[in-house]
């Protein structure tokens, strides 16, 4: 019996629908968890070596040598998708938190400043924002070298602007409030009133963002894989695999694309929750 | 003669994780056709549940018991389609903050239009008709032109006569009027009312006033029920209630409105005043209603001298300027001229740098209007407090400070159990008190209070008011107090400066203002109080221009 049965009856509605948040923020975490688990251990668990050619038949379909099959160089897809967690988790992670880091630190030098210093922050910002995403990861490849580096950078540099503009403008109205002028009247410092003050006021805005370019990481370093920006062949991540299994699709043999898919849908969704619940949190704190 | 609407021991219920809990009990009351009733009481006593439960506007799982009869028809009996067209026809409601209740994108005229064009199937160009006539019926000028305009042109007073405008459209017998003039500067309350009271005579209304002010309600009103604790202690015939009322809870009520402290006696005359302003003058740059750059004269060349321990009252109107004043004096604003000095030093140009910003904090201190918006949400109160501390005294032990977090508790009178608890769990007096404590944390000599007690109850502001003479004595803090409410002046000040327009009109002591005003405009905001036998009366005075806080000084020629 799940906690909103439990809390099902004569409690009333808000009651029952917090619960039922709760549920699925715990559901949300176990699955995180999981995810990060297999992305840490995924290379001592796999049942074969990943880049193994013919380990099995081509385009082979599930079975209980191959759980998910096998894909169209008879490579097991199990196997490549425990190894290729690593990649697939862990790099959105870190393109999610510097493009984080570095827009919320740009918005707020923006916000404080004002004047000109906004309004070039602001032109700077545009101008990042002209340039597609890929194209940076062209230029990081020719700076860094092939490899994980250079897209997670390119993606890192290509975020910053989203998390920018929006938390520039939570900021501006955070900062026009009477508590901000209050605390200036009490003499407390600027640097406190940022970290104390500020970027706390951030947090509900900024995770929501968080949770939300994880999944857009995730998706557009597939593609950059896909590009072979990315990481190299035959190194697997989820991906890259989704994107090479498309000929299988149309061959009606789907395990190559679908098993990774699934595992993109449901990291995305925990994320997603994850990120919600936060948002969540701290506006209670707040009100 | 039946009533228009009776309410008949109705019993509200919120719901509570523990089984649902009762907010009113048995609410009793009826009206007349024709006839005001006022329910008064502090912000919790379910004065505005009682009115929201006759308009079908309770928050969602809200239960009641009891009757609501409209017309002698008990509203339990009601289709839900049969209750909706009762609701949209034969009640109006007015609310307190009218711009929260208008789409600042659209139009006056999309409002006024909208609900004749979807609930009533009237045509496009006849609603627009009659919303100009309804516009003209408040009292509203060129009716054409404001239903151009969008709400953030307009001033709070005119947006109220949009409301009631509104309510009017489909010719209600009753309005329900909750707490419509607490936004609103003492003139404009008075125009506001005084619209109403041209309405119910030429309309027969019914009227239903909520309002924490009870001689407002007495003067405007036939009968009024005093509210407390979700229970009706009273009801009263507004022309007796100062002679009839018995209950306890009425007379605090009216002694808080009413009661007029003896002024302090003005400190001695003193050499070397604490603040000296001198020729202030600032102006605003904003965008006029054709789109080009307009300049808003704000402060007008305000001089002001405040004594050590003296305490100052500056009067006036929202757009007075007496906010910009008090902005300027603490660096939130640059003056564009003038000279500013406090306790000796020059502060005519907003501290630079945390060193000079943190020095200034150390003598003049400030307690905002809203104390739910000047305290930071996520804080506690003993975070809040502390942090205060702390940035006078970096290097103290956390002893020390928890200690003086502590005294300053005391000092305001707050319970030491409420130290972990957010602005959010307190009252508004309780919000006020953090304020006043975190303001006092630096030992400031000078204490500047804009508008403080405004957003609060009449109960509430007694207290708070209490409290900072209190603090006043204890502690020879100087007082600049920033208000619209002449009668707060008269608890606390003993110099006043009466302003308008960015200009000072009169200054003198509280005593001479207050019982002998001179110029034309002071007499204008006495009269405006409500008191006993007082009727709301229309003035123009120019003051119903379109800009909300900054107003220009050439809207009437001096």
């Amino acid at each position: 019996m799940s906690v909103a049965q439990i809390a099902g009856g004569t409690t009333p509605a808000v009651a029952r629908r917090a619960a039922k948040r709760d549920w699925l923020v715990l559901t949300a975490l176990v699955v995180f968890g999981l995810v990060v688990i297999i992305a840490i251990i995924g290379p001592w668990i796999a049942p074969y070596d990943p880049d193994q050619l013919y380990a099995g038949p081509i385009n082979g379909a599930s079975s209980l040598v191959h759980p998910f099959g096998t894909d169209d160089l008879g490579r097991d897809i199990l196997s490549r998708v425990l190894v290729g967690a690593g990649a697939s988790v862990f790099a959105p992670i870190v393109v999610v938190v510097l493009s984080t880091l570095l827009g919320v630190a740009v918005a707020v030098t923006g916000a404080w400043f004002g004047g000109w210093v906004s309004g070039g922050i602001a032109r700077i910002i545009d101008v990042i924002f002209a340039i597609p995403g890929l194209v940076i990861a062209v230029l990081a490849v020719a700076v860094f070298g092939k490899g994980l580096a250079a897209p997670i950078v390119a993606l890192s540099i290509a975020y910053i602007p989203i998390v920018a503009r929006l938390s520039q403008t939570a900021a501006s109205r955070e900062l026009g409030k009477p508590y901000m002028a209050a605390l200036r009247v009490q003499g407390v410092s600027s640097l406190a009133i940022c970290f104390r003050h500020l970027v706390p006021a951030l947090i509900p805005i900024v995770a929501a963002q968080m949770a939300i370019g994880f999944g857009y990481a995730m998706l557009d370093l597939a593609a950059i894989s896909f590009l072979g920006l990315g990481q190299q062949p035959p190194a697997p991540d989820w991906g890259s695999m989704i994107a090479n299994g498309q000929a299988g699709i149309l061959a009606g043999a789907p395990e190559q694309s679908v098993f990774p898919a699934i595992f993109v849908v449901v990291t995305v969704l925990a994320v997603g929750a994850l990120g919600g619940r936060v948002t969540v949190w701290a506006e209670e704190k707040e009100r | 003669m039946t009533p228009v609407l009776e309410i008949d021991a109705l019993d509200i219920f919120a719901p509570d994780p523990g089984g649902p809990r009762q907010l009113v009990f048995g609410s009793t009351l009826s009206i007349g056709k024709g006839e005001a009733v006022g329910l008064v009481g502090e912000s919790g006593s379910g004065k505005t549940l009682t009115v929201r439960a006759v308009a079908g506007l309770l928050p969602d799982g809200f239960t009641t018991r009891g009757m609501i009869r409209i017309d002698g028809e008990d509203i339990a009996d009601l289709s839900p389609r049969a209750l909706r067209d009762l609701r949209a026809h034969r009640l109006g409601m007015i609310f307190q903050t009218p711009r929260a209740h208008l789409n600042p994108l659209r139009t006056i005229g999309d409002f006024m239009t909208e609900a004749l064009v979807h609930v009533a199937d009237v045509r496009q160009q006849d609603a627009e008709r009659r919303a100009r006539e309804l516009l003209d019926e408040v009292g509203i000028t060129d009716p054409g032109r404001r239903m151009r305009q969008h709400p953030a042109e307009l001033s709070g007073g005119l947006l109220q006569r949009v409301m009631i405008a509104a309510a009017l459209a489909m010719d209600p017998e009753i309005l329900l009027a909750d707490e419509i003039t607490t936004a609103l500067d003492v003139t404009t309350q008075e125009e506001v009312m005084a619209v109403i009271a041209d309405l119910r005579r030429h309309r027969e209304l019914s009227l239903l006033f909520i309002t924490h002010d009870l001689a407002l309600a007495g003067a405007v009103c036939d009968r009024v029920n005093v509210m407390q604790h979700g229970r009706i202690v009273e009801t009263l015939a507004a022309a007796t209630m100062r002679r009839d009322a018995k209950d306890e809870y009425t007379k605090i009520l009216m002694s808080a409105a009413l009661d007029e402290a003896p002024p302090i006696a003005a400190a001695a005359d003193v050499v070397q005043p604490i603040l000296r302003i001198e020729d202030l003058h600032k102006t605003y740059r904003v965008r006029g209603a054709d789109g080009r750059r307009e300049e808003l004269v704000a402060v007008d060349g305000v001089s002001i001298q405040l004594a050590p321990g003296g305490s100052l009252g500056i009067v006036g109107e929202s757009g007075s300027g007496k906010s910009t004043t008090a902005r300027i004096l603490l660096g939130l604003e640059r003056a564009d001229a003038g000279t500013l000095s406090v306790d000796g030093h020059d502060w005519s140009r907003p501290a630079r740098g945390g060193r000079e910003r943190r020095r200034r904090a150390k003598i003049a201190q400030m307690v905002f209007q809203d104390p739910y918006q000047s305290l930071d949400r996520r804080q506690t109160v003993g975070q809040c407090l502390a942090e205060a501390i702390r940035v006078h005294r970096p290097k103290d032990s956390r002893d020390a400070v928890t200690a003086r977090v502590l005294e300053l508790m005391g000092q305001v009178r707050l319970d030491e159990a409420l130290l972990g608890t957010r602005p959010r769990a307190l009252s508004g007096g309780q919000r006020q008190r953090v304020a006043i404590a975190r303001a006092l944390a630096a030992d400031p000599v000078l204490l500047v209070l804009d508008e403080a007690v405004s957003a609060l109850d009449v109960t509430t502001q007694v207290e708070i008011l209490t409290l900072l003479d209190a603090i006043r004595r204890e502690t020879g803090v100087a007082l600049l107090m920033i208000t619209h409410d002449l009668t707060v002046i008269r608890r606390l000040c003993d110099q006043v400066v009466v302003m308008r327009q960015g200009r000072i009109e009169e200054r003198g002591t509280a005593a001479d203002i207050l019982d002998a005003p001179q110029a034309e405009y002071t007499r204008l905001l006495l009269d405006s109080i409500p008191r006993e036998g007082w009727q709301p009366r229309r003035r123009r005075l120019g003051r119903t221009q379109s800009l909300p806080t900054v107003t220009r000084s050439t809207i009437i020629p001096e």
